[in-house]
């Protein structure tokens, strides 16, 4: 229906998309399910969530894509699509680099002391 | 552990707080002295407002990456400071890039500092910008002579020709950079021009000789080799940074802190 309504998203390279509810869905779960390989209390995993069961509830509830993209606040629709796609391949990449470990080294003395 | 971490990141939080504080000291100082309301046109205006924003932003990845994070500073002029280890600069950068609360995707800037009395020598700053957020970041680490640095061009782009620069300037090594070789100085020039220990004169000059038919590169020659000016000033220049005379001892992660009167 987007599709029919909408021709551009006024944004290079940046396609209309089709079915953007079913494609939010898909995303948002294929996130959840890489951060559940994280530890419970990692921040990362918590935060991320929280962020995307939130986004998940918005496109569950709310079949009209206007009134989806007020809800999310965060451009249109395509534009949350992308956000999403980085955000799936970036929980890919942190379990990998497990950042919630402890700090790998101390900075040396005086280092981030300024003026010297 | 966790908890002592976390405390490790307030400290530098704290830190960064303290600027401010003397930072503001000094503006209620100045607003005695000149003795005028409020709204005196030469004192900057705080922004408290921007100033929390960007605290507990810092504060946020810093918990999400505590790996990585040394330490997390707003300035006095409200721009968001990150200090990071070295081996952290693809993880931290692609983490800002990525997540859907920051999305620093365009890289504005880096550039290399040189403090030749540190033991990492080389300060790597890399400054980034949130479209989407309308809000600035700068994240720093540091190397020396020697130490590679990762480069950021697999998550920026721009940091190409940035990391080039780096390395034409200061002589810091890029990992993998694609394309890494001089951009500024010209064919066959010799050492890294920003570094602290480079003349001002240089090492050699170049003027075009009329017998051989070409430019020619000679070493300088003053005729007064070296003069030394003495640049101390008697006035204590940065009062807000002076040190304490005792400096608390630091605390150990099981000791409990000294109670206060």
């Amino acid at each position: 229906m987007a599709g029919l309504l909408k021709k551009t998203t006024g944004l290079v390279g940046l396609a209309v998309s089709q079915n953007p509810h079913e494609r939010l869905r898909v995303l948002y779960s294929k996130i959840l399910a890489s951060v559940q390989t994280m530890p419970q209390d990692a921040a990362y995993r918590k935060y991320t969530e929280q962020l995307v069961n939130q986004r998940l509830d918005f496109v569950k509830t709310e079949p009209d894509v206007e009134k989806l993209e007020k809800k999310i606040n965060s451009g249109q629709i395509e534009e949350v699509i992308f956000q999403a796609e980085c955000e799936l391949s970036l929980s890919r990449k942190m379990s990998e680099w497990k950042p919630w470990e402890p700090l790998i080294e101390e900075p040396p003395p005086n280092q981030w002391k300024w003026p010297i | 552990m966790a908890a002592s971490l976390v405390r490790f990141v307030r400290g530098g939080l704290g830190r960064g707080f303290n600027i401010a504080r003397s930072s503001c000291l000094l503006q209620q100082q100045t607003r005695l002295q000149s003795s005028t309301t409020e709204a005196s046109a030469t004192i900057r205006p705080k922004d408290a407002v921007t100033h929390n924003q960007l605290a507990a932003f810092g504060e946020y990845v810093a918990e999400i990456m505590p790996k990585y994070i040394q330490q997390v500073q707003v300035t006095c002029y409200n721009e968001l400071e990150v200090m990071i280890h070295p081996d952290g600069v693809i993880p931290v950068l692609t983490f800002l890039r990525d997540h859907t609360n920051a999305q620093f995707r365009n890289m504005i800037d880096q550039t290399a500092v040189d403090i030749p009395t540190r033991q990492n020598r080389f300060e790597i700053v890399y400054n980034l910008l949130s479209l989407r957020y309308n809000s600035r970041i700068r994240v720093k680490t540091y190397t020396d002579e020697l130490t590679p640095v990762d480069s950021a061009v697999p998550v920026h782009k721009a940091a190409n020709w940035y990391e080039r620069e780096i390395w034409d300037m200061f002589g810091v090594f890029f990992a993998n950079h694609p394309d890494l070789r001089r951009i500024l100085t010209d064919y066959g020039f010799e050492g890294h021009p920003f570094r602290k220990d480079f003349p001002l004169s240089g090492y050699v000059e170049v003027r075009y000789d009329d017998e051989v038919k070409r430019v020619v590169a000679e070493p300088v020659e003053l005729s007064q080799e070296f003069r030394k000016f003495d640049l101390n000033t008697p006035w204590e220049v940065f009062p807000a940074h002076r040190e304490p005379k005792d400096a608390a001892p630091k605390l150990e992660a099981g000791d409990k802190a000294p109670e206060k009167k």
